[in-house]
């Protein structure tokens, strides 16, 4: 037996070393440098320009629009580690949507700080993130029929500020119908895409939170002693610790196997629904044991604004629900097993379609 | 910084893929024709040593043992491909189970090459069956604290003790029985333990029903009443059989069989939820999110044992997750079952012998309090 495998019988799906060793220490240096949490979360305009000279704000964006033309691997590594240093920038929205959405509609891209929303009929779009710091925001309209993407001026829009969960700028922006009725036609598909790549791209965000929770836990259990000893010697502590490695590693699993799929295909791969509503799915739920674990181990310490816990539980918490709720992704998962059937469902499972009926 | 607990998740390349089809389209055929009833925890329970010699002749056992022993030479990945087509279906496997599982591989790290010519061979044939001959009435967790015990003899060991829960041994040809070969030294417990392969046909040895909480027979008691094992089916060497055990083991743990024995519930509940004979509930798309990660975790670990990687910690989450998960999927399953609802004969029969099956899948092979505490110390905490 040889320590090389086949490569016919199995491919690795890892990001690209140099990249991730990269990224790694960056954030690693944010993380141990940036200033103490507090109740709020706002863009921190250096590190986006630090990002943005790496060419990180645009990584998977292709080349010929402005971007790194990097893989989704490589995406959600950066998506993962930024989310593990509680960092707060835009990635997704400005680098992973907008970016997309304008080199789909054939617009122009400065490479200005932009978010992303799908604004409703009456023009108005919730929970727009960083809302309040874009210079444009990018719009995914439905216009009967059609679907538009248009690049609107913060200038042209209303922005009344709000926060998520995690206290991040989570803006309402009313916009004027006209802007964006005047958008760029698009395909169907990247209506239904923007869904799925902000769904995948919020999963690998949040499997980055979970890592880092767990590490946050590991070290703490194995630095506090109580009746003489580290806490984490004692079994009940170890089931919690254990629990939450055992969540975060199902999370990791389906995430990067949905990642790959849409690297290997470009984002053609039919089964992505499902692999993505999988990767939803297992993350939204380790979440709930990881989050309730975590502060369950840490102790009284760990509700406190001075400590690290919060600064990564509640974006966890209040990324989990975006591009589709837990319960509206099981719901599809659902759909996709009942419509396979007893026949189908491991097809289903191993390739993310059912196939013809036998 | 990222979690190196678990390995890197792979895609499954399209020679793999390809024998799944094959398999695929063979179990097919023999549900066409109806040369078995598809059921749940098939890999402890459905015994079949027809089915399982044809599988040895399609060439689907003993796959990682090299052509010199009758095997296949090929991957763990391959025969991961097979095993999982196999369960999904519900084939009765239990016949050839432990011995392409766990005892080919053994035999090869530690067996003698007579040994290696006597075992595998058979096992790649599917004539082969064997057993697991470890715990004990007073040892389940604590293994290394077994009272079977083998003396030393002319020309090989007495043995004389007593092995229980010990599946399919009323069905098997032969098991490793761990015994203590010297006496316990309390301040190295792990040590003085050796592993003795036992023809079960062998005088002195009984073999005594236990009947499981459905009224089924499955394991059994094994009494050693001084069996006499010569030499030459000593396994590895004398006093190291904690070792080999432990390495034994790391095969049991991390398969689909950990996440699958409840697989023909799950797939029946789709197909019951869709015709509207189960309540639409969004938990069924949850448990197949779970299966469906479970499988390309499962798939991670076996590449990782492919490389020679150590995956211990790894094995033990997959089984940690995958039991539970397995074990869920039957109580999920009943929930949205009313009582005196039998009208649904498939569903009923599996749901049934899923629930009974149940209390086994988070104890056999290790308990998940005893892995939760291999996750602990590869996370450093013990
Ligand atoms: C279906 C089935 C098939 C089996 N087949 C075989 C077989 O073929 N061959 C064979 O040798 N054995 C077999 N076994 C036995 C199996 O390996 C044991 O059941 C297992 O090792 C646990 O031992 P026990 O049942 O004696 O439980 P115990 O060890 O008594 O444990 C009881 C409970 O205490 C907990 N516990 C024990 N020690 C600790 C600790 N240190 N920390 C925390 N919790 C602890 C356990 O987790 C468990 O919850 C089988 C078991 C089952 C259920």
């Amino acid at each position: 037996m040889s320590a090389r495998l086949d490569p016919r019988l199995a491919a690795s799906t890892a990001a690209d070393a140099d990249l991730v060793a990269m990224l790694t220490e960056l954030f690693e240096d944010y993380r141990t440098e940036r200033p103490a949490p507090r109740e709020v979360v706002d863009l921190d305009p250096d590190l986006w320009q630090q990002l943005d000279q790496l060419g990180l704000t645009r990584l998977t964006a292709p080349e010929s629009s402005g971007g790194s033309g990097a893989s989704w691997f490589d995406g959600a590594a950066l998506l993962g580690l930024a989310a593990a240093a509680g960092a707060p920038a835009p990635l997704l929205e400005h680098g992973f949507l907008a970016a997309w959405l304008l080199d789909e509609a054939g617009l122009p891209n400065d490479g200005a700080l932009r978010t992303v929303c799908r604004p409703d009929p009456a023009g108005t779009a919730l929970n727009v993130t960083y809302g309040r710091d874009a210079s444009g925001v990018v719009t995914l309209f439905e216009d009967g029929e059609q679907w538009r993407v248009a690049d609107v001026p913060a200038g042209r829009a209303t922005i009344r500020q709000g926060r998520n969960l995690a206290g991040e700028p989570c803006d309402t922006v009313e916009f004027d119908l006209d802007d964006l009725s005047a958008g760029a036609l698009v395909t169907s598909e990247v209506g239904e895409q923007f869904h799925l790549r902000g769904a995948l791209a919020r999963s690998a965000q949040v499997c980055g939170g979970l890592e880092r929770i767990v590490q946050v836990v590991v070290a703490h259990v194995r630095e506090r002693e109580q009746f003489g000893r580290p806490i984490g010697r004692f079994q009940a502590v170890q089931r919690l610790v254990a629990d939450i490695a055992a969540e975060a590693s199902l999370a990791r699993a389906a995430t990067d196997t949905a990642v790959a799929r849409a690297a290997a295909s470009d984002w053609a791969d039919p089964g992505l629904l499902f692999a993505v509503g999988v990767a939803k799915s297992c993350t939204g739920h380790a979440a709930s044991v990881v989050v309730r674990n975590a502060h369950q181990a840490l102790g009284a310490i760990g509700t406190t604004l001075e400590h690290e816990l919060h600064v990564l539980t509640k974006p966890v918490l209040a990324r989990r629900s975006e591009f589709g709720s837990i319960h509206e992704w099981d719901e599809t998962l659902t759909r996709l097993a009942t419509s396979a059937g007893h026949e189908r469902l491991w097809s289903l499972i191993t390739t993310g379609r059912a196939g013809p009926h036998h | 910084m990222t979690l190196t607990l678990m390995p890197p998740v792979v895609s499954e390349g399209p020679a793999l893929t390809e024998l799944r089809l094959q398999v695929r389209a063979f179990l097919d055929e023999q549900i066409a024709d109806g040369r078995f009833v598809s059921h749940v925890d098939t890999w402890l329970t459905r015994w079949d040593r027809d089915f399982t010699r044809e599988l040895g002749r399609r060439g689907w056992l003993g796959m990682t043992i090299p052509p010199e022993y009758g095997g296949h030479g090929r991957t763990f990945l391959e025969r991961f491909v097979v095993t999982e087509e196999l369960l999904v279906v519900g084939a009765p496997v239990a016949a050839q189970w432990i011995a392409d599982r766990q005892i080919g591989p053994s035999l090869l790290r530690y067996g003698t090459q007579e040994q290696k010519q006597a075992y595998l061979p058979g096992i790649a044939r599917g004539e082969v069956v064997f057993g697991i001959g470890m715990s004990e009435p007073d040892s389940g967790s604590d293994l290394a604290s077994v009272r079977t015990r083998g003396e030393r003899v002319e020309g090989g060991w007495r043995v004389t003790g007593t092995k229980v829960w010990t599946s399919g041994a009323h069905e098997a040809d032969a098991f490793f029985a761990l015994a203590r070969t010297a006496p316990l030294d309390p301040a190295h417990r792990h040590e003085g333990l050796s592993q003795f392969i036992v023809d079960l046909h062998a005088p002195g040895i009984e073999i005594r029903p236990i009947i499981s909480m459905g009224g089924d027979h499955h394991f059994n008691e094994v009494h050693l009443g001084g069996v006499f094992i010569p030499d030459d089916r000593v396994l590895g060497e004398v006093g190291e059989g904690w070792r080999q055990v432990t390495s034994e083991l790391g095969y049991e743990r991390s398969g689909p069989e950990r996440f699958l024995s409840t697989y023909q519930l799950l797939a029946e509940a789709a197909s019951a939820m869709g015709e509207g004979r189960l309540p639409q509930d969004v938990g069924l798309g949850r448990q197949v999110a779970r299966v469906a990660a479970l499988h390309q975790l499962s798939f991670a670990v076996s590449t990782a044992l492919e490389a020679h990687a150590d995956a211990d910690t790894a094995a033990a989450v997959v089984k940690v997750l995958g039991t539970s998960t397995e074990g869920d999927i039957a109580d999920y399953v009943d929930m949205l079952t009313a009582t005196g609802w039998v009208e649904d004969e498939d569903l009923y029969r599996l749901l049934h012998a899923a629930i009974i099956q149940r209390p086994g899948f988070t104890l056999r092979g290790g308990t998940n309090e005893i892995l939760r505490g291999v996750i602990a110390r590869g996370l450093g905490l013990r």
